[in-house]
């Protein structure tokens, strides 16, 4: 028995690979029912090993709690973003510098991922953000393909500028005939192909300008990763939109697929320019299988901007690293 | 098709055990299982059910082992047990409702937000109608901003009457309405498109009952989003607690992911998949047999070979 407590709880014991063994296999276990992908519960058993081997433990502590305080470490260091961004003061320094017309240039977002992750939906959230935060804020319906993208969107900004000014009737007109109020309007260009796309996109900056707008959100269709088709105009469209943040919603349900859409996504736009931020939605139907954030973020080193937790405006947060990671490890 | 990849590598790990001729049995099949096992779970198949599979296959593998005598036997009775335990797991057996002609067939489409529902809604209206059913689509998604329009667009495309109301808040009385207005008019196939939800939120639940209980569907069944992780077993089971779905379509089956969460919420809840969605066109849409796909997932082109023994 004195060997046992010894071995397990007196701590102070220098730890090789044989003593990692077991612990390490349990905690990946673990992480994969979390949703972690295997390969980066991999990746995070052999950092374990790599801070833990020929360390000592600290008194009265196991080689178990030593590994899972080692575990805690690597997930916090995943998940925190590398600098620290301040978006309102982006958008400010952006939006306060006038051309020689005296005109101010508009803070341009647009939304990417695959399919029904919650794209359209999480724009509308950050919208009410910025618009909370006193922006004004024209929303674009890039995504002409799928049927009713274009209406969803006008809804939202119904809603939205409902929201901001009680006395909005729902389908009215604002001062330049078009949907939504003085805060928040949608931009709009109907159905059709990828062409289209970019048209509208670039039309949309062109006319935030002139009306004064601070913000643009682009909506962008939903699309598969693994399709070279349906992937490369993403290169175009930001190529001619020139968004300022390019931001990949991707969705807290999906499995160890989400490490490849995370890299397919960021690779999409060719060598000069990477993804910016993601949103990580519907983590609130996952409990506490929080995996697909570490997976996506370890695929790319691309910070979380927001996690979405439901389907109202309000529903978009801020990360709070220490959460996500007490919900992993418990 | 996807799947496709997983059952390359668990076709490699049965070949590659079949070939050993160095190893003693025991070594060879734990070998095998080994790489299974990693395939398994790298296309999200729930932890749990990869170590009960893994358990089942060894223990039929080890204690069958005598009665074999040459490689040819070994090699048909390795196939079979995992053949046997994939097509358990995906459920092979249970016969998933039919349509009648001349009868109202009320289907009743569930699962959680943007897993696929409307779009399939379409898609199994535009396969029925294409069969000479009279089909109707009904729009019960009250919540999601432009569901209706949604729909409607769909439908129309596709030549497939709907209803639907853009004022009318609540879906049971949408729902209500709709099929009641198309039993009227003697359609043969009413489909039904709710919400998405999610087992965390119980007033959505509760409004899935409601809605089912006026519908009173035929066929409740469940969309999976193909790309689906562990969640899917947990998920799967509180939908099939209140709705009680006897069918499950997977979608997005033309994207990368290997399915496997959605396979073992189909073994959660012992549900058959009847159908498959390869992309986002109406005619993205495949029958599926679980029985034809396990075989064509290990590779074995006659299973009926395998079966006699
Ligand atoms: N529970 C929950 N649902 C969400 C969240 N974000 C989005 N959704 C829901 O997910 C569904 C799909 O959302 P959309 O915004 O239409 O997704 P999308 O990515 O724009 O879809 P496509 O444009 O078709 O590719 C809707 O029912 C949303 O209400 C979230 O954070 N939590
Ligand atoms: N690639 C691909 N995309 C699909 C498939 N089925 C649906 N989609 C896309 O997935 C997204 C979501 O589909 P919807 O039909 O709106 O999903 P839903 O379940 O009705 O969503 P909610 O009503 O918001 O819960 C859309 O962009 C569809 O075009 C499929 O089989 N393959
Ligand atoms: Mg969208
Ligand atoms: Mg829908």
């Amino acid at each position: 028995t004195f060997g046992f407590l010894q071995k397990h709880l007196f701590g102070n014991k220098t730890i090789t690979e044989a003593d990692l063994k077991t612990v390490l296999q349990k905690l990946k276990q673990k992480l994969i029912t979390k949703n972690v992908a295997p390969e980066v519960a991999d990746y995070l058993a052999n950092q374990i090993s790599q801070d833990l081997v020929g360390s000592k433990t600290a008194n009265w502590t196991s080689v178990e709690a030593t590994a899972k305080e080692s575990l805690e470490k690597s997930l916090t260091k995943i998940l925190t973003p590398g600098v620290s961004v301040d978006l309102l003061h982006e958008i400010q320094q952006k939006t306060g510098s006038k051309d020689s017309n005296g005109r101010k240039n508009p803070y341009v977002f647009s939304v990417v991922g695959v399919n029904g992750v919650g794209k359209s939906t999480n724009l509308s959230k950050l919208a009410f953000w910025l618009l909370q935060n006193n922006l004004k804020v024209l929303i674009v319906a890039c995504d002409t393909f799928r049927s009713g993208a274009v209406e969803q969107l006008r809804v939202h900004v119904e809603n939205l500028a409902q929201l901001t000014d009680e006395t909005h009737t729902r389908g009215s007109k604002n001062s330049r005939g078009k949907t939504g109020n003085d805060f928040v309007e949608l931009f709009e260009g109907g159905y059709g192909g990828s062409d289209l796309v970019t048209k509208i996109a670039k039309q949309a900056i062109k006319y935030a300008k002139d009306q004064d707008f601070d913000i643009v959100l682009m909506d962008t269709a939903g699309r598969r990763h693994n399709d070279p088709t349906l992937m490369s105009p993403l290169k175009s469209f930001a190529e001619q939109a020139r968004p300022d943040k390019i931001i990949m919603v991707g969705e807290a349900l999906v499995g160890t697929d989400s490490v490849q859409q995370a890299k397919n996504f960021n690779a999409a736009f060719g060598k000069e320019r990477n993804l910016d931020f993601f949103i990580i939605s519907k983590c609130d139907t996952v409990g506490e299988m929080l995996g697909t954030m570490v997976n996506m973020v370890y695929a790319t080193g691309i910070p979380i901007l927001f996690v979405g937790v439901g389907q109202t405006y309000t529903d978009l947060r801020t990360l709070s690293v220490q959460w996500a990671v007490d919900t992993l490890m418990y | 098709m996807v799947l496709a990849d997983l059952g390359k590598r668990i076709n490699s790990a049965v070949n590659n055990a079949l070939s050993n001729s160095q190893d003693d049995y025991t070594t060879t099949v734990d070998v095998m299982l080994k790489s299974i096992v990693t395939a398994l779970l790298e296309s999200d198949v729930n932890i749990k059910l990869v170590s009960k599979l893994r358990t089942n296959i060894r223990n039929k593998l080890l204690e069958s082992k005598s009665k074999s005598t040459n490689t040819a036997q070994t090699k048909k009775l390795i196939q079979k047990t995992v053949f046997d335990e994939l097509c358990n797991l995906v459920d092979c057996e249970t016969q998933p409702f039919q349509p009648k002609k001349k009868k109202q067939n009320i289907i009743m489409f569930v699962g959680l937000q943007g897993s696929g529902k409307t779009t399939s809604c379409t898609k199994l209206a535009v396969y029925y109608s294409k069969r000479g059913f009279k089909v109707g689509l009904v729009c019960a998604d009250t919540f999601r901003a432009g569901a209706f329009d949604q729909l409607k667009q769909n439908a129309i495309k596709a030549r497939i009457p709907f209803y639907g109301s853009y004022t009318e808040t609540n879906p049971v009385k949408v729902a209500a309405e709709g099929v009641a207005k198309f039993k009227k008019e003697k359609f043969e196939v009413i489909i039904v498109d709710t919400s998405g939800r999610h087992h965390q939120e119980e007033d959505l639940f509760q409004e899935m009952v409601e809605i089912s209980q006026v519908v009173k569907p035929n066929q409740t069944i469940m969309v999976l989003d193909a790309s689906i992780g562990q969640a899917a077993e947990q998920q799967s089971k509180a939908f099939k607690d209140s709705a009680d779905f006897g069918a499950i379509i997977l979608t997005k089956m033309d994207g990368h992911a290997k399915g496997g969460g959605a396979i073992s919420a189909v073994a959660a809840t012992k549900t058959p998949v009847i159908f498959i969605g390869t992309g986002e066109h109406v005619h993205d849409f495949e029958k599926f047999s679980p029985k034809s796909f396990v075989s064509k997932l290990l590779g074995i082109g006659d299973i009926e070979s395998l079966l006699e023994q």
